[in-house]
């Protein structure tokens, strides 16, 4: 028998590399999917099968962290081994214009999924292993580097909401018995990041400047460091966590930091470009209260679960920059064949 | 006069505060639910401080924003005490998901309509030592990190946070009283020291023989209420907003309550306590003390009351609860202020 798993924010960059992962180990893979009126399955369309294909390995439930019921019967009738709760408002910004809904789905959002797992294992005799998406923005105005040892200091609605979500977590581990692990991840990238998150806005631009469709970018504090790794990566120490024999919180970080400024002149000298000639600082994108420094400090954790990054900073840059070079010629080329094409976050300019 | 607005005025620490700000000459607000309990079971606590009629009341919902805005204009506060919460630690293991809304979200909702009604107003949050939990140094200080053990004491810490990134974000004026524990006669009975003291006056009565305990050994830094709130108003007098542990310094096991408040009426408690491991919490706190330098230095608050005295004057309350002598329970109460 394959195990199965289910994933909260598969539509996401993390769960659709998750699921990609869990895929090729033969799991079944459920993901929980919001009703919106426009398609938000993009990054996983390339895994979907049709459920009625009796080989079909992954399959979607219409689910939300603000409806209990809901997660009580998705987790009923997926039966997992194994819960990954990857969804929430994750992005740091909005959270200040959010507080309220991002308290609600990234804090108690997590209570309510470790709830109506605890009610499923009591009911059912099981014990399904739970993975929390936990964040190094819970750091946020601790001085560098941070550990499993940094006491947490968030300094935004969404930190705050995460500190929530990651003590719930070690409770229901402590009062309860599950096997229940944070992870508490430091930035990670890719090309299927969103396009509001600075990483990706900077290689989007990069392509579309270098295509002529944009001629300049608008950032907010260059000076904030990262330590940023690739999110193809991370998933698999999500992975590992789950598959040790004790439950324990893990720091998961390459231990290097870079500005926003180093990420921006590494990602336009790959296109031969200097980024001084384009990039503005639009001081509307600072945060109300700035997190300036964020380094991780992995200490025994790598070793324990055998997990290293395998993508340096460089790569992933370059992974990006290529990525969204050729996004970026085709919408050139829609352009040129007279095609509609919206730039979409270009209206930030 | 300034005006001042509380929730959980009907509590313990609300009534106690309400009083404390009526006689320095505030208006007082207070925000009620708006369900249909009994004015008579709802304002208990105001009346057994005799302030049931010198508080205005509105009514309003804390997960509610729009309601909590209507309040704010209305009552046009100066200080604003946030004192509600679902504070009972050992029910939040039930109700955990509740506990999380209203003594975590809801902070949001109240500090978003302070900023969109009444910016310049002071808020106070109450913080807990709950949020120490497995504490990781002790006694506990401002700087000491949180590892909460209960659903109360996670809900706490988001609330903390909350707090203090409107403060550093926004820059409004709030603060937050890291209260460890504190007592009164107002205290409901489902909270151990009441739970003691009324039974010791029960059995003294000969209305009840035994009484069934959780965990004895657990300690705990316990002070009085009425001298507490002196140090929530303090805080928002400050020029700048900060947070702070109110304590009295002092640990003392529940077996040393128990024990006292049994000598308090002459009997032996090892003769009536029981303690059953089905009343332990899921995930226990053991020792929790905090340190009250900060509060001495900047506020030039310490507490009054001391450990023996409070459990004389609990037992003494719940002595004349029993004997359903109302007035001299207020005269017990004002007396001790």
């Amino acid at each position: 028998m394959s195990k199965k798993a289910l994933i909260t924010g598969i539509t996401g960059q993390d769960g659709s590399y998750l699921a990609e992962l869990l895929l090729a180990k033969d799991y079944e893979v459920h993901g929980v999917i919001r009703r919106t009126s426009t398609f938000s399955t993009g990054r996983i369309d390339h895994l979907y099968q049709d459920p009625h294909d009796p080989d079909a390995r992954l399959f979607l439930h219409y689910g939300d962290l603000s409806d209990a019921f809901g997660l009580r019967d998705i987790i009923e009738q997926a039966q997992p081994d194994e819960v990954y709760n990857l969804g929430a408002q994750s992005h740091v910004k909005v959270s200040f214009a959010q507080a309220e809904y991002t308290a609600d789905v990234t804090g108690v959002g997590a209570l309510r999924l470790l709830e109506a797992i605890r009610a499923y294992n009591e009911r059912n005799g099981k014990s399904v292993r739970c993975y929390q998406a936990s964040s190094s923005e819970m750091f946020g105005g601790a001085p560098p580097p941070q550990s499993l040892h940094t006491p947490f200091h968030p300094r935004s609605p969404y930190g705050v909401a995460k500190v929530y979500a990651f003590w719930q977590t070690v409770n229901h581990r402590e009062s309860y018995g599950m096997f229940a692990c944070n992870g508490i991840l430091f930035n990670h990238e890719s090309p299927r990041r969103g396009e509001t998150f600075v990483t990706r806005k900077i290689t989007r631009a990069v392509g579309r400047i270098k295509m002529g469709l944009q001629k300049k970018l608008y950032l907010g504090n260059l000076d904030a460091k990262r330590d940023w790794g690739h999110a193809r990566d991370y998933v698999e120490a999500m992975y590992l966590m789950l598959q040790q024999d004790t439950p324990r919180d893990y720091v998961i970080a390459t231990g290097e930091a870079y500005s926003v400024r180093d990420f921006a002149e590494r990602a336009f000298a790959l296109a031969d470009m200097d980024y001084n000639d384009f990039v503005e600082v639009d001081p509307r994108f600072f945060r109300p209260a700035e997190v300036d420094y964020l380094l991780g400090d992995p200490g025994e954790n790598n070793a324990a679960l055998n997990w290293r990054p395998k993508t340096s900073f460089e790569q992933f840059v370059r992974e990006m920059v290529e990525s969204d070079m050729e996004l970026a010629r085709q919408e050139k080329t829609l352009i040129e064949a007279n095609h509609q094409v919206t730039l979409k976050g270009i209206g930030n300019q | 006069m300034p005006t001042a607005l509380i929730t959980g005025i009907t509590g313990q620490d609300g009534a106690y505060l309400a009083r404390l700000l009526l006689a320095r000459g505030y208006t007082v607000w207070g925000i009620v639910r708006a369900d249909d309990r009994p004015a008579s079971c709802k304002l208990g606590s105001l009346a057994a401080l005799r302030i049931e009629n010198d508080v205005r009341l509105a009514a309003a919902e804390l997960r509610d924003t729009a309601s909590l805005a209507r309040v704010i204009r209305d009552s046009a506060p100066d200080e604003i005490y946030n004192l509600a919460a679902q504070s009972s630690v050992a029910q939040s293991f039930d109700t955990p998901l509740e506990t999380g809304e209203i003594s975590g979200l809801s902070v949001v909702c109240l500090l978003q309509a302070m900023r969109e009604n009444q910016p310049d107003a002071r808020f106070y949050q109450a913080s807990s030592s709950e949020m120490y939990g497995q504490a990781r140094e002790t006694p506990q200080t401002e700087d000491t990190p949180f590892y909460p053990r209960s659903p109360y004491g996670a809900a706490k810490v988001y609330a903390h946070w909350m707090t203090v990134n409107y403060r550093e974000a926004y820059g409004c004026h709030a603060s937050c009283g890291i209260l460890f524990n504190h007592e009164s006669p107002l205290r409901p009975e489902q909270f151990v020291t009441r739970k003691v003291t009324t039974a010791v006056a029960r059995i003294k009565a000969g209305l009840q023989s035994a009484l069934v305990l959780g965990n004895l050994e657990v300690q705990r830094d316990w002070g009085f209420a009425g001298d507490y709130v002196q140090a929530m108003h303090l805080m928002l007098q400050q020029d700048t907003p900060d947070d702070y542990v109110i304590a009295t310094g002092e640990v003392h096991s529940l077996r040393e309550f128990v024990s006292l408040a049994f000598q308090v009426v002459g009997l032996d408690y090892r003769e009536y306590v029981q303690s059953d491991a089905a009343l332990f919490r899921p995930a226990e706190v053991q020792a929790v003390v905090g340190a009250n330098g900060k509060a001495a230095r900047k506020l030039g608050w310490s507490p009054r009351m001391k450990f023996e005295q409070l459990v004389e004057f609990l037992v003494e309350a719940d002595i004349k609860r029993v004997r359903k002598d109302e007035s001299n329970i207020r005269y017990v109460m004002e007396e001790a202020t």
